[in-house]
């Protein structure tokens, strides 16, 4: 068998098959991330990538060539590494994207990977997103490393002798970063403001009636902004006498704020069925101690808020009780460092440094 | 006959022990009822041939879906944490990435509710041409969606078309910002950079560009009785349904319910422009469809409307003198202005929430400031992509699983956007 192999890649027939490969590369459908539109550009029809012999498809069996597009995820560093082994041989892995490359906007995220680390990569693409036409240079490129067996840069830029540059008088020194960060800052959701908007007082009005003793504050802090401030034993009855109106969550948060020990709960209802209260949101809050991070789960009024309870257990590690899928990850891979977007849970910072040649 | 069933019973243990190294985020309980039931466990994705990926666990029973569940964050790449780590004006182009051909409206929803916390007045020629920035990621969005719908239906010219009319979009785009997709265009207190009266010239002739070529669109996609076929009556979304599972957008929409951001909490130019809601009753896959091509039109009247506006607006003043503070040479110093204007843009004490309609419905910007720090303390974005999954999920009941691809088009799902 392996001298099949060998007699294919070197014998008489290899240019042939060599020349068959260069024209007929062709991606498997693994849009990665965001470059996947220009991605799409670079075979419809303003660009057609398929006068080049490359065509998308959609079986990993079928094709030999991975465009990695941007930014890799924990989670789909399987799946890509997957994918790969399923190809045949001679295969091939484009990256494309300043992600891919170095991690570009998301270098320091917890949930990134580089492509490199999980692939043999031939060609990386900067850009973000790189644009269709360097794609097509680096599928031309790829023909051209198949042909010749080295992958070369297409571009080779100028190089200049910084040292011999006038008008510095000092060494220079690395920036200090521009980055300001309280230590220890009060947080506060619903800072009152004053507005135009008398609806707004007459629904305060209202709620104080109808939420009688339930509440701990209720706030207009912007247009059509309303906090009602509770906690987590009498946040049931709100939701159970709110959601005959407000039919919908629009958003599930959960502030930490270890210096004082505790987690803020919001929940941002809305409505979709009465009208005048279409622009309303309203924002339901509650402190809850950050040893003890449980929440009653409002799914059982409002089914929209499911998936956002599930994603904050993921981030935060706040249980809602009653909500079926707790304790499992949904959003996050399974080897993702547990509740990333703690405070304490620390992501690598930029730093600026400078070069000093001898 | 008892010997079989005893068989059965020792099997039982086999097959259902859930492929952890898969990373099946399905209970155990789930495949024994399936398996008792006698039903199939069919794994959609993550590799497929849509725009990015996520994988559908479906629970099948003939070919008949019984339940769908999603496993979703193949892309998510940490956005809500890295923002907490930079400064507010550098998560714009963070803010961005979600969905990146939605350009105009990803990065509005994040500057409003910069905007809503200094007390900026934006003024009145950067709201206009914000509007038609706005409306052009719309239509580019709509148009990438209908390709994606295409390629799932397996019609490769129809995703040939609206790919080549996308070729317009982005070069009125690029002629505005200066780069083809990302522009990172709209910044607090206004834009960039004005744009020369030539520039909107073009932008206009693109609309008429763009009506044109979508009647040859109609007839080859929209009206194609094959399309329609696959399209019609499948993953029907009721009324009350699409409110209960929180569906937003066109598909909110599409299910008979009349709440558009831009109508029901105006920003921007929408309130001084005419332009109409559509709505559809249906709730089906083809109205979904339809919802998004009759905003197309719609969003193309709204930037002539928008343009024509422009003509009386004298140029120069794009840039908010709040925002500038005083800092007067901001035109004739373009490297430095930035930094200098937004490096130490520090957000008054207090939670600011902006909604913003876009391409594919609601989005969501939360921003908690601490009144100290110049990186925001948390920024929470919820995407349209994230609200109408449930709803995506809860349409795929009892639909067939051959009307899986067609379903999943329609609601034009992108996972980049959803995961953030």
């Amino acid at each position: 068998m392996s001298d099949n192999i060998e007699f294919l890649n070197s014998g008489p027939l290899a240019p042939f098959k060599k020349w068959g490969t260069k024209w007929s590369l062709w991606p498997v459908h693994l849009v990665t991330a965001c470059c996947g539109v220009e991605l799409a550009h670079a075979y419809a029809s303003g660009y057609d990538g398929e006068r080049l012999g490359s065509l998308n498809y959609g079986i990993s069996r079928q094709t030999n060539l991975i465009i990695v597009e941007g930014a890799i995820s924990r989670k789909m560093a399987r799946v890509l590494r997957i994918t790969y082994e399923q190809m045949p041989d001679p295969k091939f892995v484009i990256v494309m994207g300043a992600c891919g490359l170095k991690g570009g906007i998301f270098w320091n995220g917890y949930h990134m990977v580089r492509p490199s680390d999980v692939v043999p990569v031939d060609l990386f693409i900067p850009g973000c997103p790189p644009t269709p036409e360097s794609l097509l240079r680096a599928i031309r490129s790829l023909q051209e490393k198949i042909m010749s067996g080295e992958a070369k840069n297409t571009i080779e830029f100028r190089e200049f002798d910084l040292s011999s540059v006038e008008g510095r008088s000092c060494p220079a020194l690395p920036p200090t970063t521009p980055k300001v960060i309280a230590p220890t800052p009060a947080i506060k959701v619903d800072v009152e403001r004053e507005v135009e908007w008398s609806f707004g007082k007459k629904l305060v009005k209202r709620f104080e009636k109808e939420l009688e003793g339930l509440y701990d504050s209720i706030k207009i802090t912007g247009k059509n902004r309303i906090a009602i401030s509770t906690d987590r034993k009498r946040v049931v009855k709100i939701a159970q006498i709110l959601s005959a109106e407000f039919d919908h969550v629009k958003n599930v948060n959960v502030i930490d704020v270890p210096h004082e020990r505790s987690f803020i709960v919001e929940y941002h209802i809305s409505s979709y069925s009465v009208r005048e209260l279409m622009p309303v949101v309203v924002n339901i809050f509650a402190k809850i101690p950050r040893d003890d991070p449980k929440f009653p789960s409002l799914m059982t009024y409002w089914q929209s808020a499911d998936y956002l309870e599930r994603e904050m257990y993921d981030f935060f590690g706040v249980v809602f009780e009653g909500n079926p899928a707790m304790g499992e990850k949904f959003l996050l891979a399974p080897d993702t460092p547990d509740f990333p977007l703690r405070k304490d849970r620390k992501i690598r910072d930029e730093c600026y440094c400078m070069e000093v040649k001898e | 006959m008892s010997e079989r069933e005893g068989e059965r019973e020792m099997l039982l243990d086999v097959p259902v022990e859930p492929p952890v190294e898969m990373f099946l985020p399905i209970p155990r309980r789930f495949l024994e009822d399936a398996y008792r039931n006698d039903d199939y466990i069919v794994l959609v994705g993550p590799q497929h041939p849509g725009s990015g990926h996520m994988r559908i666990i479906l629970r099948i029973k003939g070919d008949i879906i019984v339940e769908a569940i999603p496993d979703p964050g193949y892309v998510h790449r940490s956005m809500e944490k890295l923002a907490e780590n930079r400064l507010y004006i550098q998560n714009i182009p963070l803010m961005e990435r979600p969905a990146i051909m939605d350009t105009g409206n990803v990065t509005l929803g994040y500057v409003r509710a910069i905007e809503q916390a200094l007390g900026i007045e934006v003024p009145e020629r950067a709201k206009y041409i914000r509007t038609v920035l706005a409306e052009l990621s719309r239509i580019g969005t709509h148009l990438y969606d209908a390709g994606i719908l295409a390629v799932f239906l397996g019609h490769t010219t129809g995703f040939m078309w609206p790919f080549a009319l996308r070729e317009p979009v982005i070069e009125a785009m690029t002629r505005i910002s200066g780069t083809r997709i990302t522009s990172s265009f709209i910044i607090p207190g206004g834009i960039r950079r004005d744009v020369p009266w030539e520039t909107l010239e073009f932008v206009r002739r693109v609309t008429y560009v763009l009506e044109r070529r979508l009647k040859g669109f109609e007839k080859i996609f929209i009206k194609n009785p094959s399309v329609i076929a696959r399209l019609k009556d499948v993953g029907v979304l009721s009324k009350q349904e699409a409110i209960k599972f929180g569906v937003v957008g066109p598909f909110l929409r599409a299910s008979g319910v009349e709440y558009d951001v831009r109508r029901v909490e105006p920003y921007e130019a929408y309130d001084s422009l005419n332009w109409d809601v559509p709505v559809a009753d249906e709730g089906d896959s083809y109205s979904r469809f339809l919802v998004r091509v009759e905003e197309i039109f719609q969003s193309l009247s709204i930037i002539r409307q928008a343009i024509n506006e422009l003509r009386s607006i004298p140029e120069g003043n794009v840039i908010s003198p709040d925002v500038l503070d005083g800092y007067e040479e901001a035109s004739s110093d373009i490297r430095g202005y930035f930094y200098r204007v937004f490096g130490n843009l520090v957000l008054p004490y207090g939670e600011y929430t902006s909604l913003t309609e876009a391409s594919r419905g609601t989005l969501l910007y939360s921003i908690i400031s601490d009144g100290e720090s110049n990186v925001p303390y948390r920024v929470r974005v919820v995407t349209p992509g994230w609200y109408y999954l449930k709803g995506f999920m809860e349409s795929l009941r009892g639909e067939r699983l051959a009307d899986l691809q067609a379903i999943y088009g329609s609601f034009g799902y992108f996972p980049p956007e959803a995961d953030r």
